[in-house]
């Protein structure tokens, strides 16, 4: 799995994974194969989702600066 | 009797002073028609109100006129609101503008239903050019004003739902004229910028306040944007423009958030019912194997592998029986061939083969007797040589000269004695 995968595009792989299982047109060694695969992505997601920092809400101001922002 | 004379000043502040105690006129409506329109360099408005009969001077300050929605010019009929008093300088009373708008609604609903329709016109609704929204945005720019509800809604909406995305606000104006061209400015500035999504919106607000949302410049910027934009102006009920050009419309600031980005809860959902699906999966799949494995290994030929043999043993039979009777067959063939060419006339008669030959022969031979000029002695000439030549005139020869004479069998050597010529 390369690194620069994007969360989106893990969580799409994994959905086709999923639905080409569930289709039966996989025999058993590209299944078992695809299946590791597949924990491995959902894995990824999970990780990407609860583990990474929250962002913080930023604002891009005139000079083109990101800076932090907080709304009052 | 002493007469106390007022400087001027001290009157026009008296006057001054009742007009500003007055409660009245601390709060007057007024509708008129602009003339004599004057913008200061410093933002302050100058002009006069007028109806068929009547004027008053009128002043807005750069404060109040900054909010204007709209640029004001003489002809134009308006509605103000603010304060009378007097300008003691000048001695005259005027009206102190703090808000003002164009006369009637009915003007801004005829306003907004020309362009809502050229606009459709043009296509700028049309749904074919609207593209859908990222499912996952790692950034979304924010489009508002940086303070208000509408900003904190959005911000802490996006940042409680789906904390790993980034989200960066682009602020502008959101209302008064100079709103529409810098919401026009950030939308470019966004969609330039790269994000996964912007939302452009403001919260509530009365028709003029939301304006700007319904600027034909606004919607041609949304339109044009790269990026997927979600429109989030005012209420549920408000409907401007801007909404209908924007790839998704959402009915309030916090619900343009809802739909930029999921919850942490729905994903991990999610992903829990993939990780079910693929476990049943899987574990159907190598069932299913096993099942027909094991009914392979129960199968007859593998209880019973003898039978493999019994089988191979009968075929292999049945190819050497096939063998003997191919063999026998070919041989019958040849045998028949050989006896066919025994039998054959040439065979039997060799001398055919060279009877042809030999009539030929004997013709030639015959033809070479008739050519042969020894042929000719048989029948009783004779050749006469004199000198090793064969002569054939009797001057070639001279008395007592030996000539030979050749006869069909053997030769007479003689003498010439006497030589005659034909007469």
């Amino acid at each position: 799995m390369e690194k620069e995968k994007t969360f989106e595009s893990a969580l799409q792989e994994l959905e086709t994974i999923v639905k080409e299982l569930e289709s039966g047109n996989v025999d058993l060694d590209k299944a078992i194969n695809k299946y590791t695969e597949a924990m491995k992505l959902a894995k990824f997601c999970s990780e990407k989702l609860n583990d990474a920092t929250a962002q913080v809400n930023k604002i891009l101001t005139e000079d083109n600066e990101l800076k932090e922002f907080n709304a009052e | 009797m002493d007469k106390e004379y007022l400087k001027i000043s001290e009157l026009n502040n008296y006057i001054k002073n009742l007009l500003d105690g007055d409660i009245f006129l601390n709060r007057v409506y007024l509708k008129g028609e602009i003339s004599n329109f004057k913008n200061h360099t410093r933002g302050h408005l100058y002009f006069t109100l007028k109806d068929d009969t009547s004027r008053i001077s009128a002043v807005m300050f750069q404060s109040s006129a900054v909010k204007l929605t709209f640029t004001p010019e003489d002809g134009m009929n308006v509605l103000v609101s603010g304060r009378i008093s007097a300008y003691p300088a000048q001695g005259s009373y005027q009206i102190y503008i703090d808000k003002m708008e164009v006369d009637g609604l009915g003007a801004l609903y005829i306003e907004y239903e020309k362009l809502k329709k050229k606009l459709a016109m043009m296509g700028l609704f049309d749904e074919n050019h609207k593209v859908p929204i990222p499912k996952f945005p790692e950034k979304i720019g924010v489009i508002t004003a940086s303070t208000g509800a509408a900003v904190r809604d959005i911000m802490s909406t996006i940042k409680r739902r789906y904390p790993i995305c980034e989200a960066i606000l682009f602020p502008c104006l959101v209302q008064g004229k100079d709103a529409a061209p810098d919401i026009v400015r950030q939308i470019k500035r966004a969609d330039a910028y790269g994000v996964d999504t912007i939302i452009v919106g403001r919260g509530g607000g009365s028709i003029e306040d939301l304006w700007a949302f319904n600027e034909e410049i606004v919607a041609k910027a949304i339109y044009e944007c790269k990026t997927p934009i979600i429109s989030a102006v005012g209420h549920e009920i408000d409907w401007t423009i801007a909404d209908f050009v924007a790839d998704l419309r959402a009915p309030t600031p916090t619900g343009a958030a809802e739909m930029a980005v999921p919850t942490v809860l729905d994903i991990n959902t999610l992903l829990d019912n993939y990780k079910i699906r693929l476990n049943r999966n899987i574990k159907n799949m190598v069932n299913t194997k096993f099942i027909k494995l094991r009914s392979l290994k129960q199968s007859f030929i593998l209880k019973n592998p003898m039978s493999m043999y019994e089988i191979k043993e009968q075929k292999l039979d049945a190819l050497i029986e096939n063998i003997n009777k191919d063999i026998k067959s070919i041989i019958v063939n040849k045998e028949n061939l050989l006896n066919n060419i025994k039998l054959s006339y040439t065979l039997k008669n060799p001398m055919e083969l060279i009877k042809d030959k030999k009539v030929k022969f004997e013709m030639l031979i015959n033809t070479l007797k008739l050519v042969n000029p020894l042929g000719i002695l048989e029948k009783g000439y004779s050749l006469v040589e004199c000198n090793g030549k064969i002569i054939k005139d009797s001057n070639d020869t001279k008395v007592n000269d030996y000539i030979n004479i050749k006869l069909h069998k053997g030769k007479i050597k003689a003498e010439v004695k006497e030589i005659m010529e034909d007469k």
